[in-house]
């Protein structure tokens, strides 16, 4: 009887760790920007939601397609279309894990931070090391990165035609103010 | 021995709350995103399937400027270059003014055509956290011929109303999937001066459009407009249906369109009541549109 009530205590209390010490941001940003001497291409969302779990420093985002807007009405119908297929493939996910995690993170100012993990994308899922960096600032938890991914990586491709206007790298830039989750 | 059983048993217990821990990170990420409205995107390329309107239109502050040819018949045989010597030319300036409502203004060369119109979406397709299974919209136009008039008897007068034809058109369209799409486009065509007597003013019609994608950059479609006419036997020009099959091609912001149709005309008030050729006579003409789209979105 003991033992039974001193397992459920002991679930309980990991269970009970789940919904404490996270941290979520609901209208996270999110862009992805091309350039080349043709064309400038600047894909921007503000309704990425991303969850940090202040405990074991796991980081989850997840971008909707279809919330990516475009300057240009054309570049977003051939975003959705052409490349992201965004009826296939409806989100952009990214899943990892802060290396060295220490609690303190969250309250320090912000540092860099190298987080490993799955990025997920049209699809395909590949292994990456994002430099994120995370702390308060003015009395916020903030999370920010920038990083450069290659399309054809993804299965993206990109026919010739218009090769010239897109380019081999495009740079994402993530930022997040995360408050604490409630559930 | 108990105690170390009972530890045993909650260490493993933990481990397995640990393993969940990132499932759970990801339900909890599903559950915080919003459900969105997906609107169905792209149901065709442009804004015409070929000869008529398509349920597409600009969205706010987009130029379309369109250019248009359709040559002779295929039957004119080498001596016409099976229609390349002959060419009617229609352009167009189409613009959004909001994303639902799109007006623009066009100039056509078969019977010295002007037209203005305007397209309006009412309803859209869409999945998601709201469910329609169809687009709709309705376009209205305006057509002025500008011929001269011909020479009338003394004292007959010529009015300016006379070289009018206005359209009312409902387009239903619904994305099938991917690749296909398919429209119904019910038509009322009003012309003020008509031919003969046995010409009606009024016609109405329904046109059928689908497209099926061939590549993410290639499509194949296909038109056909029934055009309700109870005289046309009897009258000294017979009409046919409009009937077009033909491709797009898409190059960033262009849209090409490559095509076979048996109507010269390329607005609905010529190309729906007064086809005169016939496919199966060979009376069918090559044609092209080109649209470029224009950006003024700050």
């Amino acid at each position: 009887m003991k033992q039974l009530l001193f397992v459920l205590i002991l679930l309980g209390v990991s269970v009970g760790a789940f919904s404490q010490g996270k941290y979520i941001s609901k209208n996270a940003y999110i862009s992805f920007y091309s350039s080349t001497p043709m064309e400038d291409i600047l894909g921007e969302s503000n309704e990425a939601v991303t969850i940090l779990n202040g405990e074991t420093g796991e980081i989850a985002f997840q971008a909707l397609m279809t919330t990516f807007h475009f300057k240009r009405a054309l570049m977003e119908e051939h975003f959705n279309e052409n490349y992201m297929e965004s009826t296939k493939f409806p989100k952009a996910k990214f899943t990892g894990k802060i290396e060295g995690f220490t609690k303190e993170m969250l309250k320090n100012p912000a540092v860099e931070v190298k987080v490993t993990g799955t990025l997920s994308i049209h699809g395909v899922d590949k292994t990456i090391a994002l430099p994120i960096k995370l702390g308060m600032e003015n009395g916020k938890l903030i999370g920010t990165t920038k990083f450069k991914v290659t399309p054809e990586d993804y299965g993206i491709t990109i026919p010739s035609l218009v090769r010239d206007k897109i380019a081999k790298q495009m740079e994402v830039t993530v930022k997040a103010e995360y408050q604490p989750y409630k559930s | 021995m108990r105690h170390i059983q009972t530890i045993f048993i909650g260490l493993i217990l933990l481990v397995f709350s640990e393993k969940t821990f990132s499932q759970d990170l990801d339900a909890l990420l599903n559950a915080e995103t919003k459900p969105t409205i997906d609107y169905s995107t792209a149901t065709f390329k442009a804004s015409r399937i070929i000869n008529g309107h398509s349920i597409e239109q600009m969205k706010a502050k987009q130029l379309d400027f369109r250019i248009s040819h359709r040559f002779g018949t295929l039957n004119n045989g080498a001596y016409g270059l099976w229609g390349l010597d002959q060419s009617v030319i229609h352009f167009s300036l189409e613009y959004g003014l909001k994303d639902w409502w799109m007006v623009g203004i066009g100039r056509g060369s078969y019977n010295k055509t002007y037209d203005a119109f305007s397209k309006f979406k009412i309803l859209r397709q869409s999945t998601g956290a709201k469910v329609m299974p169809i687009s709709l919209s309705y376009m209205t136009s305006v057509e002025m011929n500008t011929l001269k008039f011909p020479t009338r008897p003394e004292g007959a007068k010529n009015y300016f109303s006379s070289r009018m034809t206005y359209v009312n058109q409902l387009l239903v369209a619904r994305k099938f999937n991917d690749k296909f799409s398919f429209q119904l486009s019910p038509t009322y065509i009003h012309r003020n001066l008509v031919a003969t007597e046995l010409d009606p003013n009024d016609i109405f019609a329904c046109g059928a459009g689908a497209r099926y994608k061939l590549s993410k950059r290639l499509s194949l479609n296909a038109e056909y407009y029934y055009a309700y006419n109870p005289n046309n036997k009897f009258t000294s020009t017979r009409y046919y249906n409009s009937a077009s099959i033909g491709i797009d091609i898409e190059t960033g912001g262009h849209v090409f369109q490559i095509m076979l149709t048996n109507s010269q005309g390329m607005r609905e008030g010529t190309f729906i009541p007064q086809t005169t050729s016939k496919w199966f006579d060979g009376g069918i003409h090559l044609g092209f549109n080109i649209s470029r789209v224009f950006s003024f979105q700050k």
